[in-house]
């Protein structure tokens, strides 16, 4: 019989050192795995539900953000209603905020505003308190989000904050930043981009990255991701090719 | 829209040992040299938010509410998702869905199951 961690972890092909991890049993995690446990035993929910529902926290992004803004570019009526009630209207596209256990979700009750971007005015959000984010519409928050570093600077300089991200705007345009808190989320709508005529919502949706809906990018034609610099590979493969499992 | 409140902001012995610990994981992680920004209990504990509001045992618009009261008050020195823990436990707790003296009883259980041998 063998088991799974019968192979070697010190041979030459693949030595390395395992991650650091917490090595102490904080009373939070167990606090957690209680209240769940007991939660589970007096019937009201089964283990099944949990696990299938932090699955789903778990794999949450912003698809739906982005489906919502190429809805906005391309349906003027649709447009209008997100402005006026934000969260109302993301119930067309399958976000409920009132239901967080529908197709929106993970524990966000909030009061959604859109912000529209014009050729004068552009918007970058922030949570200075904490991370509070419109999770329903764009999934987890980037760390950078959270960092003490983007919370604090956006609110003072968010000209020489957006610079940092790439984002050079002229002196003209307008930089309006908007701090969201426990009641109130807000999701940038940037302007449609140029060279988009004729696009098809899916199309569009795809260039309307997690980063234009916070603000700190411009959708643009062929950019269909938030590119976050990756440091190569100090030891590349040398030999075989990498295994389809790996 | 508005949220009644008639949450119980009164202390609660355990809750209150367990914030005082200092043991939030923004402590421990740098401590150990750990980067991930959240406690792997995170997603489980939204997992655990989500499955009470499915069975309606605790709807979502009300453990918002309270949560949001009682970060505000009793926890407000304490960081997420540490606070949104305890304020669901402190829910929990005086809303008679569990008892504080079966939360010590499990929490010693799963204690000593996480640290057997």
């Amino acid at each position: 019989m063998t088991t799974a961690h019968e192979h070697s972890h010190s041979g030459d092909d693949h030595a390395h050192k395992a991650a650091p991890m917490v090595e102490e049993i904080s009373d939070y995690e167990v606090l957690e795995l209680a209240v769940r446990e007991l939660c589970i035993e007096r019937g009201l929910f089964t283990a099944e539900d949990h696990r299938r529902f932090t699955e789903f926290a778990e794999s949450i992004g912003p698809a739906a953000g982005s489906r919502l803004v190429a809805k906005v570019w391309t349906d003027p009526a649709f447009k209008k209603r997100v402005l006026e009630d934000g969260t109302k209207a993301c119930k067309e596209i399958g976000i409920d905020w009132f239901e967080p256990t529908g197709f929106g979700t993970p524990s966000d009750y909030t009061h959604f505003v859109a912000l529209e971007d014009t050729p004068t005015l552009h918007h970058v959000i922030v949570c200075t308190l904490c991370s509070c984010y419109p999770r329903p519409l764009l999934g987890h928050s980037p760390y950078w989000y959270r960092s003490t570093n983007y919370r604090r600077r956006l609110v003072r300089w968010p000209r020489q904050v957006l610079a940092e991200f790439g984002l050079i705007l002229p002196p003209e345009v307008e930089i309006r930043v908007e701090d969201s808190n426990q009641k109130c989320r807000f999701m940038v709508i940037p302007m449609r981009p140029e060279g988009t005529k004729n696009w098809t919502e899916e199309q569009l949706a795809k260039i309307v990255t997690r980063d234009c809906m916070i603000g700190v990018a411009l959708p643009t034609p062929g950019k269909t991701e938030d590119f976050h610099p990756v440091h190569k590979a100090s030891r590349p493969a040398e030999s075989s090719p990498p295994k389809a499992a790996e | 829209m508005s949220v009644t409140s008639d949450v119980d902001l009164s202390p609660i012995a355990l809750l209150e040992a367990i914030r005082h610990q200092g043991k939030e994981w923004d402590v421990l992680a740098p401590r150990y040299g750990v980067t991930n920004p959240d406690p792997p209990w995170k997603f489980p504990l939204i997992g655990t938010f989500e499955s009470l509001a499915a069975s309606g045992s605790l709807p979502a618009l009300e453990r918002r509410g309270a949560e949001d009261e009682l970060g505000n008050s009793v926890y407000s020195e304490v960081p997420a998702p540490e606070r949104d823990l305890l304020a669901l436990a402190h829910t929990m707790l005086t809303r008679g869905l569990l008892t504080e003296e079966e939360l010590v009883r499990r929490m010693r259980a799963v204690r000593s199951r996480l640290e057997a041998a």
